[in-house]
């Protein structure tokens, strides 16, 4: 992220190559992205100025001035993206990533965004959460037609409130939306706004979730709550950047949900306060100290705090389920079940087979088991103390003293003060719980209450 | 179709002449010829043996198996040696032909025709007549010596008939044999696919053992349900009842395989091999397998054999349609006066009997015989339909059983196998259980039996095509044999 990864010149020919001359000739460049690094923050060229967000994972789409209007070009497409380090996943997003870039203006922008449509079926933008005429608002067959594929369309509207917002298709959008079309909107104040404070690192991220079949590459369109891959822009722990700060900077966080259920977003050792919604700035009044913040479907947070402790502190969705990779859902709890002399019965038919579950599933977070082609482990990254056992909507807050304004680089692990790290007691062994040996019996009202002697266990 | 007409050739009423009946010097040659060789009519002493393993030599289901009349020491020996090793498919079908009770039984019966083939070419006994007469004092001695001359002059068409006949019985034996060869070859398919079913059954017993046992214990620690381990309970009690049906299986074939080689129950501990033989790696092409039946089933050389011979006596009741019962005799007859000059004398004479044809005009006979005949050309013209059918339809179910077979090898297991792969990936990944790993398991080792009865199909069908090509009916033996014995009744033994 410390390299700009914007497309100039031939590539972004290139990538315009299928829009219609006639139409080209009168069109802003489609400035299209390949990495999935986290861009730079872009600082504005011209237009007014603003202190720029950092996409996470993600990049800001340059725009050109035409007389006093800002235009961008978004085009609709497959891409495919790698949502971490070998897990590639076929999606629809905008100039070659999904989510698409960040659309940054400045309240008061005259604003026109050319969308070309390169999907094989026909799409729309919805500006979701602007002020903006009613034929703007890209509800598909309502406020205007649909795009049909090959065609540009052009939206044109004035960013008349600051604040945060998104795009995403009003067309076929539960298959356009499960496929990984949306983008984030930040419309800066064009003033100092006594709402909305000055900071000095600004990110922003949505929430998306999918269903991608282990050993897939698509995701399934039709799924409507057993997702099995949750998502930081796309992105899944631990191929999700952290976000690097300063100590004593003041944070902003902005997060959008487009996922079908709502995600408590957690984080550790700072309070913040949600200092915004879609609907703009919170009241001073309004606001209160919290460390999670629940992001409902099709909300958007903008929490805000002094990053005053230095460290790596997790920031994360609180549904433990949110926070792992594909898993089985219907595969039983192992937990305390007596393998002995069934595993290797099992290992004469499946040479292959080893026992997993029967204490927990942190095994999997250890082991390095192959697994079918293209699939996350169901909980992974690695600590500088052990496994992280952790997998989709997770990364880490990471404060340093010394890292420098402007600089996003990741600084490594925290090197933890001496005597400052949670360590073992000496001369103390606790026995594991859980011994198989002393089941309890099971349908008694009373599960945890052993029975007297002579009872099997067997349920009746 | 040049079969249906070739036994037509041998037909005695042609008007157009080109086969005239023997002349009387003709037969009383022919006659004199049956005389000098009626010493040398008798039985053969191998009891048909030789000629039987010349009939089925270098037959592809008999291999270098010899079909023996009667096991002698040599050949228990050599039994005992086969059975000390894993047996194959060949070594069977060989203990089969030494040993098996239907070889002894098939050449007692060719024996039977033998017997009958030699008592037809022997001579008729001459027939010597004695009387006594009196008459008041005057005594007659009446000595006649007599012969069946007709019987005389039709030896030699007798002694041909029951030679063809016997011709006919070596070619049914020869059948016989083949039958037991492709029995014997079938049952040891049979009893090898249904041994190897055991053993995977039995894996997938085990699969379902293991799931049953990780469910009771599942439900003893209070994470499943009654419901949930009574499930893979049954699954288990079902693996169970489904190998204890193959084990069943298993033990029927190979009782089928032990009674066609004749095997004691001392015998019967022999090994088989672990596997049925691999399928041949490409399908031959056969140009003509009509053609390659009709010329070398032995079942249409029978019939055709079997036409001629009944073609050839009806040339015997031409000639006996008249007279069927000619005698000639010398006759000497004395006569004593017993008066006082002891007076005698003495006639001496030719007698011939001859009966007069008023009211059988032999028609009747005539037309059994040409009912015969008409029988016996139908049989060949069917047995012809019959091959040429039954080899199309050999060779179609050889090629399917053969795709079937290559298929479930060369695709169905391989990903049967990806997919078991692929479930374990799954397991590794904590996408799956255990129970649906042991799931796939099961029905992997169903994918294996039927890839197994599959192979087992082929063999079955390559034997069914053997025999259709080169031997007999695949399932008409015992048809034609019923028909057979119906012609054994002969038109010139009918007086």
């Amino acid at each position: 992220m410390d390299r700009r990864h914007f497309f100039t010149g031939a590539a972004t020919a290139v990538a315009a190559a299928s829009v219609s001359r006639v139409a080209l000739a009168a069109l802003p460049d489609a400035h299209t992205q390949s990495s999935t690094a986290t861009a730079a923050p872009l600082l504005p060229p011209d237009g007014r100025p603003y202190n720029p967000v950092v996409t996470l994972n993600g990049w800001t789409l340059p725009w050109r001035m035409n007389g006093n209007v800002k235009e961008f070009h978004l085009v609709a497409e497959p891409v495919v993206r790698e949502m971490a380090p070998g897990f590639k996943v076929n999606m629809w997003g905008y100039n070659g990533q999904s989510p698409g870039p960040t659309i940054e203006v400045v309240e008061g922008d005259r604003v026109r965004i050319f969308v070309t449509n390169r999907l094989p079926e026909h799409t729309t933008v919805h500006w979701h959460g602007q002020r903006l005429p009613n034929g703007m608002d890209g509800v598909g067959g309502i406020t205007q037609p649909h795009i049909p594929p090959g065609k540009t369309f052009a939206y044109e509207f004035v960013a008349r409130r600051p604040g945060t917002f998104m795009y995403h298709p009003h067309a076929d959008e539960m298959t356009q939306m499960a496929m990984g079309m949306m983008g984030f909107w930040v419309t800066h104040p064009k003033a100092r706004h006594p709402l909305i404070a000055e900071v000095q690192r600004d990110f922003c991220f949505l929430l998306g979730s999918f269903d991608v079949e282990p050993g897939s590459a698509t995701p399934k369109v039709n799924t409507m709550t057993d997702f099995n891959t949750w998502a930081f822009n796309s992105r899944v722990f631990p191929g999700i950047d952290s976000l690097n700060v300063r100590r004593g900077d003041r944070v902003r966080i902005r997060v959008g949900n487009l996922t079908m259920t709502n995600h408590p977003i957690h984080v550790h050792g700072h309070e913040f306060e949600v200092t915004g919604t879609d609907g703009g700035p919170v009241p001073k009044t309004a606001r209160w100290p919290e460390v999670t913040t629940d992001i409902a479907v099709g909300q958007m947070r903008q929490v805000e705090f002094i990053a005053d402790e230095e460290g790596d502190w997790a920031l994360h969705c609180h549904k433990s389920h949110h926070t792992m990779g594909p898993m089985g859902h219907e595969v039983p709890t192992m937990i305390g079940v007596d393998h002995r002399g069934i595993a290797e019965k099992i290992q004469k038919l499946v040479p292959d087979y080893m026992v997993m579950g029967d204490k927990g599933m942190a095994d999997m977070g250890a082991m390095e088991m192959p697994l079918p082609d293209n699939t996350l482990p169901m909980m992974a990254g690695q600590g500088p103390f052990g496994p992280a056992e952790m997998g989709g909507m997770f990364t880490l807050l990471k404060v340093r003293r010394d890292q420098r304004p402007g600089d996003y680089r990741d600084p490594g692990w925290f090197k933890h003060p001496a005597g400052t790290v949670a360590r073992e007691v000496p001369g103390d062994s606790a026995p594991p719980a859980a011994s198989p040996a002393t089941p309890p019996a099971t349908g008694s009202p009373d599960a945890t209450v052993r029975r007297p002697a002579g009872h099997g266990g067997h349920a009746h | 179709m040049s079969l249906v007409h070739r036994p037509f050739r041998g037909r005695p009423r042609r008007s157009d002449g080109d086969r005239p009946p023997l002349s009387l010097t003709h037969r009383a040659a022919a006659a004199a010829l049956a005389l000098s060789l009626a010493g040398c009519a008798s039985v053969s002493p191998d009891g048909g043996e030789r000629d039987v393993q010349a009939l089925v030599a270098r037959n592809p289901i008999v291999g270098d198996a010899a079909p023996r009349r009667a096991p002698d020491d040599a050949s228990r020996q050599a039994v005992d040696a086969l059975l000390a090793q894993p047996l194959d498919a060949q070594a069977a079908v060989r203990i089969a032909l030494a040993h098996g009770p239907r070889m002894q039984e098939a050449f007692a019966t060719l024996q039977l025709s033998d017997a009958d083939r030699a008592q037809a070419a022997s001579l008729p006994n001459p027939v010597f007549a004695f009387g006594r007469l009196r008459e008041g004092r005057e005594l007659e001695l009446d000595r006649a010596l007599s012969f069946n001359v007709l019987g005389l002059l039709t030896l030699p068409w007798q002694a041909r008939w029951a030679g063809q006949r016997h011709e006919v019985a070596k070619l049914q034996a020869a059948q016989s044999v083949l039958q037991l060869a492709a029995d014997t070859r079938r049952a040891w398919v049979r009893a090898v696919a249904a041994q190897q079913a055991v053993v995977y059954l039995r894996d997938g017993q085990a699969a379902a053992e293991a799931g049953a046992d990780l469910a009771h214990r599942m439900a003893r620690v209070g994470n499943w349900s009654a419901l949930q381990r009574t499930r893979e309970q049954l699954l288990l009690a079902d693996a169970s009842a489904q190998l204890a049906r193959a084990e069943q299986n298993a033990l029927a074939s190979r009782e089928q395989l032990t009674r066609l080689m004749g095997l004691t129950s001392a015998q019967s501990a022999y090994r088989l091999p672990d596997r049925l033989p691999p399928l041949p790696v490409s399908m031959p092409t056969l140009t003509d397998v009509q053609a390659s039946a009709l010329r070398d089933r032995l079942d249409v050389r029978a019939a055709q054999a079997q036409a001629a011979a009944t073609a050839d006596s009806l040339g015997l009741t031409q000639a006996t349609r008249f007279v069927d019962a000619l005698e000639i005799g010398a006759v000497r007859n004395t006569t004593f006066s017993n008066d006082a000059d002891g007076g005698r004398s003495t006639q001496r004479g030719v007698e011939l009997a001859l009966p007069i044809p008023l009211f059988d005009w032999g028609l009747a006979r005539n037309a059994r015989a040409e009912a015969l005949y008409g029988q016996s050309a139908a049989r060949v013209r069917a047995t012809g339909l019959l091959a040429a059918s039954e080899s199309r339809e050999a060779y179609g179910g050889w090629r399917s059983a053969w795709d079937v077979a290559h298929r479930y090898q060369t695709e169905v297991l391989p990903l049967r196998q990806k997919v078991n792969d692929e479930m374990l990936l799954r397991y590794n990944g904590m996408l799956s259980s255990v129970w649906e790993l042991l799931a796939e398991t099961r029905a992997s080792m169903l994918a294996v039996n039927a890839a197994m009865d599959a192979q087992r199909d082929f063999w079955l069908a390559d034997t069914d095509l053997q025999l259709a090509l080169t031997g007999s009916s695949p399932a008409g033996l015992n048809a034609l044999q019923t028909s057979g014995d119906s012609v054994a009744t002969n038109p010139a033994g009918a007086h």
